[in-house]
Parts: C-alpha cells; sequence; structure tokens
C-alpha cells in the first residue's frame, strides 16, 4: 500500500486529463451548426447577448468606451438584445483568443479583423461563409464601397469578411516645401517621386520620411511596387520573391537611404509614429504609407494648413507607365472587416449587428470621432467633397487585395525581415547585391514552404 | 519516493493518530514516532498540491511533448483533435531547416554571459551595504529601482536611447566617437546582453544579501579575534556562507535570462534581427506569426532537453536538490 499512494496520485492526474480532454473534445465537436436562417423581418433578442471582439482604438479609448455604449443603446433598442463588448489591442492577442474560442467551440460571436489577417482567419474555417441569405440580411453586397470587398474571401462564392472601416494609405506632403522647390504637383511615379526628393533635400531638410524600423510599413512598400510591375509576390501556387520585379523595389527602398540620400540617415531606426513626427515638424517634404489617421497629430503640429494627402505613385520604379500585367495600385487594401463564428448559436443577431453598425449613419459617425473611412458607398460618397479626405477616398477604390492565401502572414514577415537584416547595411551606406540577393532567396524558400502546405 | 517493505496500518491516516501526533502532544511513543516516518509520511497531503501541478504543470507539458508530434497550424486548429501525427518530423524540421539551433546558442550564451558579469556586481553590492552606515537605506532601494521596474519600461527606456539619434549616440559623438547602430547588426547582441544585466543584476544583489544575513554574529567575532583583515575575512569566512544562495541565484538567474521574452521583443521588435533571434522570440514569431504550432511545439521541447541536461549536472554538482536531515 505504500506504493499505491503515488500510484493514486497518477489516477487522480490521468482521470483530470481524461476530462479535461473529454471536455475539449465535446465542445469543438458539438458546435458548428448551420444559423437557423433568415427571419426576413426583425430579429427578436429579447434576453439575449451577443459578444463582440473588436480592436482596440489606443488613441481614443474614451471615445471608443462611448461608441460602445451608444451602439448598445440603439441595438437593445432595434432587438432587445444585449451586447457583450471586448477588445483586443494585438494581431496576436486575437489570434490566441480565436485559437481558444475555435478550440473549444465559445467565445466571441462577431469579430472585427484588420484586411491583412482575414486569410489567416479564413484558413481556420472557423468563420460563416456569406450566401446571397447572409448578404439580404447585411442590407445587400451594394451597400459596401466595391474595392473593400476585395479582401473578404479568396472568390466570390467563399467571402467571410463584411467591410466595416477602410483605412486605404496615401503619402502627406508638404505644400509649401514642394512649391518651395517649384514643384507643382506631387509625384505620380516612383521615378518621379525619387528626383523630386532630391530636389527637396537640403541642409537638415528631407525629401522623404521613410520608417525602415517599422513592423509594417516595410513590406507594404515592397508589395505595392512588385505589384505596379506585374508581381503578386504569390502567383499562383509559386512565391515569387526573388524575382528582379521585386529585388528592384528593394533597390529603390533602400537606395533612398544609401544612393539618393533624400532620408534622415537616423529613420533606419524609425518606427512610423517617428516618420510622422519628422513630417510634421517640417523636416521632411514627403511622408509616404500614412493615413487620415495622422491628421489630428497633423492638425496639432507645425505643419497645421501646410500639408495635404495625394496617391502614392502607381507606377513602378523604372517605368513611365504600368507595364502590361502590373496594377496601378495605390494602396493596399486596408481597414477592418467584419466576421461571424461558425459556432455561433445566434448568427441572426450578428448579422443584425453588422447590418446596423454598417448602415450610412452609424458609419458617418464613426468617421468623424475615429477618422476611419466608410466601407458603406453611400457614406463614402458623402465625404468625397472633402478636399482633405478626397485622396483617401480614392486611395481606397483603387487599392489592390493582398493575395488571399493562408500562407500572407507568412510571406509579409518574409517581406519585412529582408529589410529588418538589412538595416545593418543600410546603416553603413550600401547593401551590397550578393547580400540582398542571397537574404531573398532564403526568404524565398521559408515563404514557398508556407504556401506548399497552404496547398495542401 | 516512498518504497516499503513492511506493511502500514491502516490506522495511521486515522484522525486519531492524526490528531495525537499535532504539536504540543506529549512525549511521542515509539508507535507515533514510527508513523511520522519515511515509510507512513501522510502523501495524501499532496494531492492538493499535486493536483495544482499536475494541472499547472504536467498537462500543459503533456501537451506540448503531444502537439509537438502532430501537424498543427492555422489549417488543423479547428480540428486538432484529429490533427495527423506526423512523428518526429517537427522536430527534424526544427533541427535542419530552423533557426533553431542558432537560437538556443543565442540564449544559452546570452544568459551565462548576462549570470557570470551580474554576479560579481550583485555579490559587490550586498557587501557594501552589509554593514550600516548612514545613508544605507537610501543606497538599498536604489540598487532595487531596476529591479522593481517592469521589463517593458526597462526595454521601452533603453530602445529610446539607443535609437540611431537618440541620446547614447549623440553623447558619443559629442565626445568624439562614433556609436553607430544599436539595435540591429553584431553590436544588438551586446545591447541586449547589457541591457539585461542592467536590469538583473539586484536579483543576485538580494540573495547574496540574504545569504550575508545569515552569517551568524559569533562567525564576525570569531575571525576578527583571529586578527583575519577584510579579504581574508571575505575569502575565507563570509565567502562560503553565499556558496549556496549565490549558486541558487546563478542557476535562477541564467533559466531567468534564457526565457526572457518582454526584453529582446520590446527592443527589437519581431522579426528580430538575426544577431538577437534568441529561443523566445524564434518559438513566438513560429507560433504566432508563422501559426505553426507543432513545430514551435517541437522547438520548446528541444531546448527544453538541451536545457535541462546540463541543469541536472548542475544540480547536481552544487547538490541544491539535497537537503539536511531530509530523511529519518
Amino acid at each position: 500500500m505504500g506504493m499505491s499512494k503515488p500510484r493514486r496520485l497518477g489516477a487522480v492526474a490521468a482521470a483530470t486529463i481524461s476530462v479535461l480532454m473529454l471536455a475539449a473534445c465535446g465542445g469543438s465537436g458539438g458546435s458548428g451548426g448551420a444559423g437557423s436562417g433568415a427571419t426576413g423581418g426583425k430579429v427578436d433578442g429579447a434576453g439575449k447577448t451577443l459578444n463582440v471582439l473588436m480592436n482596440v482604438t489606443a488613441q481614443y479609448p474614451q471615445e471608443q468606451q462611448a461608441w460602445f455604449k451608444e451602439m448598445s443603446t440603439k441595438f437593445k433598442a432595434e432587438t432587445g438584445a444585449d451586447i457583450q463588448w471586448e477588445t483586443f489591442a494585438t494581431a496576436n492577442d486575437e489570434m490566441t483568443r480565436i485559437q481558444t474560442s475555435v478550440v473549444s467551440g465559445q467565445g466571441p460571436d462577431v469579430y472585427g479583423l484588420g484586411t491583412t489577417f482575414t486569410p489567416t482567419a479564413y484558413s481556420t474555417g472557423a468563420f460563416v461563409k456569406l450566401g446571397d441569405n447572409e448578404w439580404n440580411q447585411l442590407g445587400g453586397k451594394d451597400k459596401f464601397v466595391p474595392a473593400a470587398l476585395g479582401i473578404s474571401g479568396p472568390d466570390e462564392g467563399n467571402q467571410i469578411g463584411i467591410p466595416f472601416v477602410s483605412r486605404p494609405f496615401v503619402m502627406a506632403y508638404n505644400t509649401e516645401l514642394l512649391a518651395a522647390a517649384g514643384i507643382e504637383k506631387p509625384a505620380t511615379t516612383w521615378d518621379e517621386f525619387t528626383e523630386q526628393a532630391k530636389k527637396l533635400t537640403k541642409g537638415d531638410q528631407y525629401g522623404v520620411a521613410v520608417a525602415y524600423k517599422d513592423n509594417f510599413d516595410p513590406w507594404k512598400y515592397i508589395w505595392g511596387m512588385s505589384i505596379q510591375a506585374g508581381n503578386p509576390i504569390i502567383d499562383g501556387s509559386k512565391v515569387r520573391l526573388d524575382d528582379p520585379i521585386t529585388k528592384k523595389a528593394y533597390d529603390t527602398y533602400f537606395g533612398w537611404v544609401t544612393k539618393d540620400k533624400v532620408v534622415d540617415p537616423s529613420s533606419v531606426g524609425w518606427a512610423n509614429p517617428q516618420a510622422l513626427a519628422a513630417f510634421a515638424a517640417g523636416k521632411a517634404a514627403y511622408f509616404p504609407m500614412t493615413s487620415p489617421l495622422s491628421i489630428p497629430a497633423l492638425d496639432a503640429s507645425a505643419v497645421k494648413g501646410k500639408y495635404k494627402y495625394a496617391l502614392m505613385p502607381t507606377v513602378p520604379p523604372g517605368e513611365s507607365s504600368n507595364p502590361s500585367g502590373g496594377k496601378p495600385a495605390a494602396s493596399i487594401l486596408s481597414g477592418d472587416n467584419l466576421v461571424v463564428a461558425d459556432y455561433s448559436k445566434q448568427k441572426d443577431l450578428a448579422f443584425a449587428f453588422i447590418k446596423m453598425i454598417t448602415e450610412k449613419d452609424v458609419q458617418l459617425n464613426y468617421f468623424k470621432v475615429f477618422g476611419q473611412l466608410p466601407a458603406n458607398q453611400a457614406a463614402a460618397k458623402e465625404l468625397a467633397s472633402n478636399e482633405i479626405i478626397a485622396p483617401a477616398l480614392d486611395s481606397g477604390a483603387k487599392s489592390v487585395a493582398t493575395p488571399f492565401s493562408g500562407a500572407w502572414g507568412d510571406v509579409q514577415l518574409s517581406l519585412t525581415n529582408v529589410v529588418v537584416q538589412s538595416i545593418p547595411d543600410l546603416s553603413a551606406g550600401s547593401v551590397s547585391d550578393a547580400n540582398l540577393t542571397q537574404r531573398l532567396k532564403d526568404e524565398q524558400a521559408k515563404s514557398q514552404t508556407a504556401l506548399d502546405r497552404a496547398k495542401k | 519516493m516512498a518504497s516499503s517493505v513492511t506493511e502500514p496500518r491502516p490506522s495511521d491516516s486515522s484522525p486519531a493518530a492524526g490528531a495525537a501526533a499535532g504539536p504540543g502532544g506529549p512525549t511521542p511513543s515509539v508507535t507515533r514516532r514510527k508513523g511520522l516516518s519515511e515509510k507512513n509520511r501522510p502523501l495524501w497531503l499532496l494531492i492538493p498540491g499535486g493536483f495544482l501541478m499536475t494541472i499547472v504543470i504536467l498537462i500543459p507539458l503533456a501537451m506540448g511533448i503531444w502537439m509537438s508530434v502532430i501537424d498543427l497550424d492555422q489549417y488543423s486548429l479547428r480540428r486538432w483533435v484529429s490533427a495527423e501525427f506526423i512523428g518526429i518530423q517537427n522536430y527534424i524540421e526544427a533541427a535542419t531547416s530552423s533557426d533553431l539551433l542558432r537560437s538556443i546558442w543565442l540564449s544559452v550564451s546570452f544568459a551565462v554571459i548576462s549570470t557570470l558579469v551580474t554576479i560579481p556586481l550583485g555579490v559587490a553590492a550586498a557587501v557594501v551595504t552589509q554593514n550600516a552606515y548612514r545613508g544605507r537605506a537610501l543606497v538599498r532601494s536604489i540598487f532595487l529601482i531596476p529591479y522593481v521596474l517592469p521589463s517593458f519600461v526597462v526595454a521601452s527606456v533603453w530602445r529610446t536611447m539607443l535609437q540611431p539619434d537618440g541620446i547614447v549616440n549623440v553623447t558619443l559623438t559629442n565626445m568624439g566617437m562614433d556609436g553607430g547602430l544599436w539595435l540591429n547588426g553584431p553590436n544588438a547582441y551586446w545591447t541586449l546582453v547589457w541591457v539585461e544585466i542592467w536590469a538583473a543584476w539586484p536579483f543576485i544583489y538580494l540573495l547574496a544579501l540574504s545569504g550575508l544575513q545569515a552569517v551568524d554574529h559569533e562567525v564576525h567575532e570569531a575571525s576578527a579575534l583571529d586578527g583575519a583583515l577584510w579579504w581574508n575575512k571575505l575569502r575565507y569566512v563570509i565567502f562560503p556562507y553565499l556558496k549556496g544562495p549565490v549558486s541558487l541565484a546563478f542557476l535562477l538567474a541564467t533559466l531567468n535570462h534564457i526565457n526572457n521574452f518582454t526584453l529582446p521583443y520590446v527592443l527589437f521588435g519581431a522579426p528580430a534581427p538575426s544577431d538577437v533571434n534568441v529561443l523566445p522570440i524564434l518559438v513566438y514569431v513560429t507560433s504566432f506569426q508563422s501559426f505553426r504550432f507543432g513545430l514551435s511545439a517541437a522547438m520548446a521541447v528541444v531546448s527544453l532537453i538541451l536545457i535541462a541536461i546540463p541543469l541536472f549536472i548542475y544540480l547536481r554538482a552544487v547538490k541544491l536538490d539535497v537537503h539536511d536531515g531530509g530523511k529519518k
């Protein structure tokens, strides 16, 4: 019996494990039933609570709480149901939430997702695919800005994301500095952009503010210049990171520091807010890869009233027009989508909620408070007359979705990693051809492995 | 654990026996002493602790090992129970086509260097604040500042100072030196070591101080009577007392360094520059940016084993796991 006590402990442990496993299995197996279908009229949600997980807006925490409250009241009046709000701070937080919810079969009914994260979420297969029925519940597909639907799913028949807001990228330029250099119009090709930047660089003033150290900005430049020249990076079952087109994009992007010297050498250590600060201080004439979210910061700075937005160049480096196969992409398709969890037992209520927050008035109000552009077509039209906003809306309409693949996360990581590993070279003044080629080769292999897994 | 030859008596665990063995009881009889021997210790008292350990440590460990042999990623996450069993393929991939071995080397070397530097600093600081003098409390409080600051804050502040145009480089330039790049490239490794040392030495200081406090007053008197001067006293009288606490500190600090995720993550971001792609960052990126949960579990298991081997040897060597009087 002296031996039996440890054994008993072992038995307790084993029993606990099996109970937990059973609970987990039961959870994941017992859900996923189809929705109860559209009711046509109003959804009755009396006594129910809808669980919504949204991205936290770090810039406007109080406004977000107020907006949550307002929407809860409105939703209660419309359906009788309450809303339980939750927020996440980073894509990683959210992935953890999705993981636990997917595995246990319970959690938020509605998720807000960044657009580039939507393919990853899609690949988990945990969200409701939108058929005619669902789109009708939402007020019809026509309600949304067409370009915003570009990253709702891999194709028209397999969409999961409902566009909520749009954050297209544009470049800000300093009207005074451009006028002083005799430049009438902001550049529309990357070559022209570099030439203008050279003219605009003198003393401690630089042509461009670029955030080389940012964790997200760099891949957007490279992807944009590549797609403009006809390389979508993920091309069917092939990754084309080691393509000469993409290498040229890196050469151009790095060349601003090493060859053209149109950016502050310190910018090899900058993240986006530092580049914004340099532009806001009047130290840089151009600030690409920003969005109307920078309006509050710029209006409180030295360049208030002296800046405008414009589309980033849409013609790739070394060309005067887009080559065949190249797309004049003004921006990645950027913003937030909403998705409904497959395990949700109140899908009708979830769609009623999404319908409500994508209505014109709610969207216009959301723009006013948070500076995020509407995905609702009527609301976007109404803002088109706003001079500052118009280029951003234009960019939204001309933005191109990043490839819809579960491997996109890895490709994005690879695109960024080439820049991260090149920073010592950038700081030293030149990125050798051999180094760049080797880095592209390494990352090509990693990305291709990831894409091969996605195809299985 | 206990392995018994004799048959224990069931009455030992009865309430009566438990009450009789309580403190303040009469001189225990032979039978009662037997009741507390190793053979019949009331092991069932371990159940609450054992239960917690099972939930907090053993189950996650078992699941981690299980995850490392299945093909778990974003595509199979939803049906994780039926994810394909792929044996040691994750391990092969981790060892051959990932940065795992390099990351382990970076992590271990970084941790050992940081610990080796912090130990003399911590011990010296403890010795300096051992004897009472005016302002000692203040000095002791100041010494603890790096330790009480959250890792996130420490990393953010250093990251700001070490920017290419940050205060460190500006100062160096004013002194006629070229600072260069601190947060990427070969210097980044030493930046990580430096900031870790800055943040972690008070831990050694605290443990060394507790060791010093344990030195009996008589020992000081005796060595003074023998005419030992400060260095001899320190070397032959005081340091032997510190062997235990400092060995423990060495162990815990090294493990803490290896496991530190916040510091490299906030200092360098993810993906990390290759010179500071330490183990926690590699596992994080594999898990949460590439979503290769199976592969990252294999990485974690490999590193656990690699770290456990020297740890085991070290534990045997310094005998931290053996207590005097532990056996009857």
